[in-house]
């Protein structure tokens, strides 16, 4: 009996495509399926990429019969975030409606590299309008309408790498890529109870990725597991010379643990504090869980403003990254209304301010690194509510002042992150467990979200599809 | 130096409105307007922190010839 791919392990599907008990063409047929009969339920989708996916994937069968495995990604199907270039004429949107007929000639290093890994590209992925650069307040701001999670039909997926995760939640595809400035894997993983991993900045090459802001835009996977999405960092990671900020660093993904391995976690009591209750209270039973692999201790953060920083830098970048766009009057035929005029405001943004900003993010690079340095990880709940519903505007002020300490910290240090998903919340829906490590230290936290899954299952529940 | 906040929010916001009013209507406007005093908001918050003469900014790219797009 052929057992079904969806919701596998990527581990596993590896092993049966190594073994060649099943098909990479087989494979693909089966995900490009799903795509297409449950894409649209989730607003998930732009393009399913039929033609180039099965092309691949008779590549992939051809080189394994002949012995030439490449690895555990080789015939894997796999969906992009519709903001990677990709060749051939598939359209590459960034959500935005005025870019749908956007095209590229050339592919993303991380697809490209992906390609190189064997993998299959099955689909982009939905995502909201520029990567959220535009101010969005609301879940309504992608031309491809809201992105839904699979756990409610009312509850938002997330953003921006809306479709990456609800695809992954759906079983559309076994692992997607994502990119975050600030919230788009982690934020969109709790949403849809699915596993992202925020790489450290400059540990994945951004070229061909739509630039949001230079100094803060990470790509990264999501996956069911922190082990899927440690196997996709090291197909994607490494130095690139066509990124200048891509650290030369090679990855190598530690997947082994010494037996009883202990780690030592700080909770960043600001970060829960703010969250609901329901939230606060799957944090506490996390934190009871990670008793039981190592210690647990509060950590006090210095008295800065975290989010003041990281908003001023990702404004004022955005600003000037999109300039072109607010230039030339595409803005008006954004989908979400906000996001046509809240760009005009980042014209305020004065050049000492920014600066400034970019010097205390030095001062906060220094001070959690210390803290870190006497840690495994800092741990935080990944979102602060569940999933709010499709027509519920954010619960943030206008211009933002998300209540993120984590994400802001994060995100300004260029730190990694793990957000796992830790149980159910408010309307059934899932909440999340944030690991954020020591720069580079991706695989100390996917050690440690790792141990918390084999002492959990929340990432094997999967929410009823089709 | 400083001005009261809704003095430099409005000093600003005649720079933006300046810039971009004739595509916007009323409503659109205050709503620039109220993004505005945001920014001012967190700049504020930012110029309340001193810092040492030798506290670098933490640069968005490294040093090098950045490749053609």
């Amino acid at each position: 009996v052929t057992p079904s791919p969806v919701f596998l392990p990527l581990r596993e599907l590896a092993e049966l495509v190594r073994t060649r008990r099943v098909s990479p063409v087989a494979l693909a047929e089966a995900f490009l399926e799903r795509l297409e009969t449950f894409g649209p339920r989730y607003n998930a989708v732009v393009t399913v990429t039929r033609e180039r996916a099965l092309a691949e994937a008779r590549r992939a069968e051809a080189e394994i019969a002949a012995g030439g495995w490449r690895g555990r990604l080789h015939g894997i199907p796999y969906g992009a975030k519709d903001l990677f270039a990709t060749a051939g004429g598939i359209p590459t949107t960034w959500g935005a409606a005025p870019l749908r007929g956007q095209t590229f000639d050339f592919d993303a290093t991380v697809i490209r590299r992906l390609g190189a890994a064997g993998a299959v590209l099955a689909g982009k992925l939905a995502m909201v309008e520029l990567a959220g650069g535009a101010g969005y307040r609301q879940p309504r701001a992608s031309f491809t309408g809201p992105g839904r999670s699979p756990w409610g039909e009312d509850a938002w997926s997330g953003g921006s790498s809306s479709g990456s995760a609800s695809a992954v939640a759906a079983g559309l595809v076994p692992f997607a890529l994502g990119s975050e400035t600030w919230g788009s894997i982690v934020s969109p993983a709790a949403n849809c109870g699915v596993t992202g991993l925020r790489p450290t900045f400059g540990r994945v090459s951004r070229h061909g990725a739509m630039t949001l802001s230079w100094s803060l835009d990470k790509v990264g996977p999501l996956g069911l597991a922190a082990d899927d999405c440690g196997l996709v960092l090291e197909a994607i990671a490494g130095p690139d010379p066509l990124d200048p900020s891509a650290a030369d660093r090679a990855f190598r993904y530690e997947a082994e643990d010494p037996p009883g391995r202990r780690f030592r976690f700080g909770v960043l009591r600001a970060a829960a504090e703010v969250a609901d209750a329901d939230v606060r209270l799957r944090f506490e039973e996390a934190l009871e869980v990670l008793r039981g692999i190592g210690t647990v201790q509060d950590v006090a953060l210095p008295a800065l403003p975290y989010e003041a920083i990281a908003r001023t830098i990702l404004f004022a970048e955005a600003a000037s990254a999109l300039e072109g766009l607010v230039e030339g009057g595409m803005l008006a035929e954004l989908t979400a209304p906000e996001d046509r005029y809240a760009l005009y405001a980042r014209d305020a943004i004065l050049a000492k301010d920014y600066i400034k900003a970019l010097r205390l993010r030095g001062v906060v690079a220094r001070e959690i690194d210390g803290i870190l340095a006497g840690l495994d990880a800092l741990v935080a709940p990944g979102r602060f509510t569940v999933a709010s519903r499709l027509d519920e505007p954010f619960r943030s002020a206008f211009g933002g002042t998300a209540l993120d300490p984590a994400g802001a910290i994060g995100n300004a240090a260029g730190l990694p992150a793990v957000a796992v998903p830790n149980g159910f919340g408010e309307r059934r829906l899932p909440t999340s467990l944030q690991f954020v490590g020591r720069a580079f230290g991706e695989n100390t936290i996917l050690a440690a979200a790792r141990a918390y899954q084999a002492r959990t299952d929340w990432h094997r529940r999967h929410p009823e599809v089709g | 130096v400083s001005e009261p906040p809704a003095s430099e929010t409005e000093l600003l916001f005649a720079l933006v409105r300046a810039r971009y009013g004739s595509r916007l209507g009323p409503e659109e406007l205050e709503a620039v307007r109220l993004g505005v005093a945001a920014v001012v908001e967190s700049a504020r918050a930012l110029r309340a922190l001193r810092l040492e003469n030798a506290d670098a900014p933490l640069p968005p790219l490294p040093v090098g010839v950045p490749p053609r797009p």
